[in-house]
């Protein structure tokens, strides 16, 4: 399945090194319509100024984590059903299973690599 | 010794008896409570004795603590190492940061460069490699920084212990402060735990099973799995 490269994407992370990997990556894919926030508030709020087609969302963040993130989105009769891939440190089983029973289309550990990345856009979109 | 002597007491008793029938004058009375005094006051000296150790006790374990206290060395911590320390942590912070600034404008450029004449090309990636491999020294002195981390830790590690060990007070429970009850309650309902170290956490290929949607029916594949 082809993926529309003009999609515009949302990166949520307080590291900005990670927010440039990411989008480096997302490039080198072919996505060039990227928009970044530093933690689960700021993207609330861009979420609600322009229609992202994804969200990419670390888990750990102040003071909005991307958990709570996810929550809300899920909550919001607008932004309900806006894919979303956790990228996150969290590894452990009850953080998966919490993101999932809060409806996150993926998970993606770090450190992770492009392939990855891609695999995981490239499932969401084809759910 | 008795607390109270028995010969004391027969003086009170025959004293009691004497007066049973006529009326009790002052001097009885001094008489009376003079006798109970003495009868008393190997109680009162035992009393005392006892009192005594007990507070010499108690001075020896206040001395104890002090020198216990005075061997933790709680405001060279507070005031040198603790400090020192998270200035090492800042440092290291910082120097990553840079270095991975550094490699990953190296990285961008080198995508981003015309490759349409190779020598050219050739020169500018290994230019830019340079620049990779000087950024890669910051990992000397982050180690060396960690290390001085490391020794503040253990020294603290060693203070406290010791001070634990010497004190043998049980650990109050809860917490300290409001502000850290309310900081842990947050990372427990958010599930912030953190980085995972080797051997805890999931790796990928389990996450994505975790993923995974339910199946309503097993697929050939999956049945073909339980009999291997």
């Amino acid at each position: 399945m082809t993926i529309d490269p003009s999609i515009p994407i949302l990166i949520v992370d307080d590291y900005k090194t990670m927010i440039r990997i990411i989008r480096n990556l997302l490039k080198q894919i072919g996505f060039e319509d990227v928009d970044e926030a530093a933690d689960g508030s700021e993207a609330l709020a861009k979420l609600r100024q322009k229609k992202y087609s994804l969200i990419i969302s670390d888990w750990n963040m102040e003071p909005m984590t991307g958990y709570e993130l996810l929550k809300e989105v899920r909550s919001d009769m607008q932004l309900s059903k806006t894919p979303f891939i956790m990228v996150t440190a969290e590894s452990k089983t009850e953080n998966v299973i919490a993101a999932k029973k809060a409806g996150v289309n993926n998970y993606i550990v770090k450190p992770f690599n492009a392939q990855t990345l891609k695999s995981k856009i490239d499932s969401v979109f084809a759910e | 010794m008795a607390l109270v002597e028995t010969k004391q007491l027969d003086h009170i008793v025959s004293l009691l008896k004497e007066k049973r029938t006529g009326e009790v004058s002052l001097a009885d009375m001094v008489a009376l409570v003079e006798i109970t005094a003495q009868s008393l006051q190997a109680f009162f000296q035992t009393i005392d004795a006892s009192i005594c150790r007990e507070l010499k006790e108690i001075a020896d374990y206040i001395g104890k603590l002090r020198r216990e206290i005075g061997a933790l060395q709680a405001n060279d911590m507070r005031r040198a190492r603790i400090p020192a320390a998270g200035q090492e942590l800042d440092a290291i912070v910082k120097a990553t940061e840079s270095a991975t600034h550094s490699i990953i404008e190296c990285a961008e450029a080198v995508m981003a460069a015309d490759a349409s004449d190779p020598l050219r090309y050739k020169a500018f990636v290994d230019e830019r490699m340079l620049v990779v491999f000087e950024a890669c020294s910051f990992q000397d002195i982050t180690g060396q920084r960690i290390a001085k981390v490391v020794e503040t830790l253990k020294h603290i590690e060693s203070r406290v212990a010791r001070f634990a060990e010497a004190t043998r007070v049980d650990d109050a429970r809860g917490f300290a402060s409001e502000k850290e009850a309310a900081e842990s309650e947050r990372k427990v309902r958010l599930l912030m735990h953190g980085p995972a170290l080797a051997g805890e956490g999931n790796p990928q290929d389990v996450i994505d099973d975790l993923i995974a949607p339910a199946k309503p029916d097993a697929s050939q594949a999956d049945i073909d799995k339980l009999f291997r």
